[in-house]
């Protein structure tokens, strides 16, 4: 029954991705309204505290506000340093262990709305025949010149700023900047019927900018997911908060050094992330900060076991030859599949390679 | 067909976009300013004639405790209902001073949306004055506290507006009116604004009414008036009235309400930067020769 609905992972994933989805934009029908109703407020993924219809705030969201409204201007009136500065943040980042334990960073790849739309914008690219433009060596520069944006825009936007502006040295509307230039904010409230969210402050210049930043990587994303997986993901701090924590939850991507690995880098042609280092590395080192645990590189992994995603000691899903072969037979390890069949007949002419 | 496809969704961007821009510039912010700044009411002149409990100055920015004015009625004490806490703080009374009422939550770990009540009795009335505060730590829901009836009439939001979210300016919300704990059908109910506004409400058969806030904020200063959060509020009171058991029942509830969203929002702007962004990428759509179904695909 299971292996009817589901019958592959991909397949199990989405529906998952749809449910959070769901519950991540428009989860307060079930959950109810007020903060103290939420499922969390420090969850490991983006869910966002302007859209009034969700289940959950994501991490960043307290962690701003914190940083700003309590150690900021905590350390201006230099009193009630453990009540007033530590235990709401160290509280904060229990909450968000308490979820991050159990699943570790599948919320990046499993529950983020911003990651599932992303997804569906560079399904539908793949429909009509997009070509993919892979972020690696030779195309768009490489990969790796992209990782440390992420860690850069959380240390600057999700810590610095919000402290300083506690402090008094930056305006006020620097004090959840990561949100002002969060596309998850403008693409979750649209998808509650609310244009607030995409219309730009006019009266601060400050929120002005902010609020173009979010708007030109909403829109970038929009048509820059049709040829680019997971763009945004790529500098997203939610990203490196959650690499901070990775090792610390049991579940893990493994990949046991192995002598017949390592020559077909298949696995990182899956990767939504384009990580190179899970077919070039084992062990430790395959778990990349970067990895977003969707289990793409198990799928079409075309060896019996050598990649698997593992909590603790157990091994929920392995890879296998045989799941492979029928894995391609639906769609490509990077994604590629049967476009549409306008698309097809369009293309005839110039080339038959989209129908490989 | 791509290019088709482009056009058709590069040109539905842009029409909104630029009604939207051009509708935003036709207004400018100061249009009209002077003449609406002298109608604006004095701080200190009554805009109502109603019970209230009003926000008072907190120049510490204590987290744990808030001050409050109750105007337009005689308390000696101020009433705080907490969601949880033990069971000798849910229902706390505190004094009132010449300077107002000091309150506090059920314990200082314990924030969220606490439910305050003045009450003044006499001979033939009952006068009720009622807000809600909002302590900045985590707490239970006021799902429950908003359920329990705590006075004879009673103006109930329902929902609250929740953290982050706000009353503002056009925008409908439901509240229910009670009487002894029990739905009041057909009650009017009368919403006045600090800004001169006066509508009434009447509940339907299960006791609620929609209350519509009225797009009423005067056109912001130039020199960059607003609150925190670069918002602006202003206060509103609801009131109902009703006779019963020889005695004429008065109560209120006020809050504040925010400007509309999309004041000092362009939704023009907002638009065209999204669009920029698609346009940014859109020389990633063209097709490259090979870059699909490449040999380890196949």
């Amino acid at each position: 029954m299971l292996k009817s609905l589901f019958p592959t992972l991909g397949r199990f994933r989405l529906v998952v991705q749809l449910v959070m989805l769901f519950v991540t934009v428009y989860g307060s029908v079930f959950v109810g309204t007020y903060m103290a109703d939420k499922i969390s407020n420090n969850l490991p993924a983006l869910s966002c505290a302007y859209d009034q219809m969700n289940g959950g705030y994501c991490v960043l969201i307290p962690t701003q506000h914190i940083i700003h409204h309590r150690i900021g201007e905590g350390i201006v009136r230099a009193q009630q340093l453990t009540f007033g500065m530590v235990l709401p943040l160290l509280m904060s980042f229990v909450a968000f262990f308490a979820f991050f334990f159990v699943i570790g960073k599948m919320f990046c790849g499993w529950v983020c709305p911003l990651g599932t739309l992303q997804e569906i914008v560079g399904k539908i690219g793949r429909r009509f025949g997009i070509g993919l433009h892979r972020v690696e060596a030779t195309d768009l520069g490489d990969v790796k010149r992209v990782r440390p944006v992420k860690w850069l825009i959380l240390l600057g936007l999700v810590f610095l700023l919000p402290l300083t502006t506690g402090l008094g040295v930056t305006p006020h509307s620097m004090g959840n900047p990561f949100c002002d230039i969060c596309p998850s904010r403008v693409a979750t409230t649209l998808l509650t019927g609310n244009t607030e969210q995409l219309a730009l402050r006019v009266n601060d210049n400050v929120s002005f900018g902010l609020g173009a930043i979010a708007n030109l990587l909403i829109g970038f994303m929009i048509v820059g997911g049709l040829a680019i997986r997971q763009p945004f993901c790529r500098i997203c701090p939610l990203l490196a908060f959650n690499a901070v924590f990775q090792r610390l939850s049991p579940m893990r991507l493994a990949k046991p050094t192995r002598a017949n690995c390592g020559t077909c880098h298949i696995c990182t042609d899956a990767c939504p992330m384009d990580i190179p280092e899970i077919s070039r590395e084992e062990g430790r080192k395959a778990y990349h900060e970067d990895c977003t645990l969707c289990g793409r590189c198990a799928e079409y992994c075309p060896q019996d076991g050598i990649i698997k995603l593992k909590w603790g000691p157990f091994a929920l899903f392995a890879s296998s030859r045989e799941y492979y072969k029928n894995r391609v037979k639906g769609e490509l390890p990077d994604g590629t599949v049967k476009p549409l069949k306008f698309v097809r007949n369009a293309a005839k002419p110039a080339s038959g390679t989209a129908d490989a | 067909m791509k290019r088709t496809l482009l056009f058709l969704l590069v040109a539905g961007t842009l029409a909104p976009a630029w009604a939207q821009h051009e509708h935003h510039a036709a207004a400018p912010a100061g249009a009209g300013a002077p003449a609406t700044e002298s109608r604006r009411p004095p701080a200190d002149r009554a805009w109502t004639q109603q019970p209230l409990l009003l926000p008072g100055r907190n120049p510490r920015g204590e987290r744990a405790q808030a001050l409050l004015q109750p105007r337009g009625i005689t308390a000696e004490t101020v009433t705080v209902f907490a969601a949880e806490g033990p069971a000798e703080r849910r229902k706390v009374a505190y004094p009132v001073s010449p300077e107002g009422v000091k309150i506090a939550p059920a314990t200082p770990q314990i924030g969220n949306y606490h439910w305050v009540v003045a009450r003044e009795e006499t001979p033939g009335a009952v006068k009720v004055a009622s807000t809600a505060w909002y302590f900045g730590n985590p707490g239970d829901s006021p799902k429950e506290l908003l359920k329990a009836p705590k006075h004879e009439l009673e103006i109930v939001p329902d929902p609250l507006p929740r953290e982050h979210g706000r009353y503002r300016e056009s925008e409908k919300w439901r509240f229910l009116v009670r009487f002894n704990g029990q739905p009041l059908a057909s009650q009017p109910l009368t919403l006045e604004t600090e800004f001169g506004s006066r509508n009434s409400f009447v509940t339907d058969a299960a006791g609620f009414a929609t209350v519509l806030f009225p797009r009423d904020f005067k056109p912001a200063k130039e020199d960059g008036e607003h609150a925190g959060h670069g918002r602006r509020y202003g206060k509103f009171v609801l009131s109902a009235e009703k006779d019963a058991d020889g005695k004429r029942y008065l109560t209120a509830f006020n809050l504040s309400y925010g400007e509309d969203g999309d004041r000092n929002r362009s939704l023009g702007w907002g638009a065209a930067f999204g669009l920029i962004g698609m346009l940014a990428a859109t020389p990633l759509l063209r097709r490259r020769n090979g870059a699909q179904g490449e040999s380890k695909n196949a």
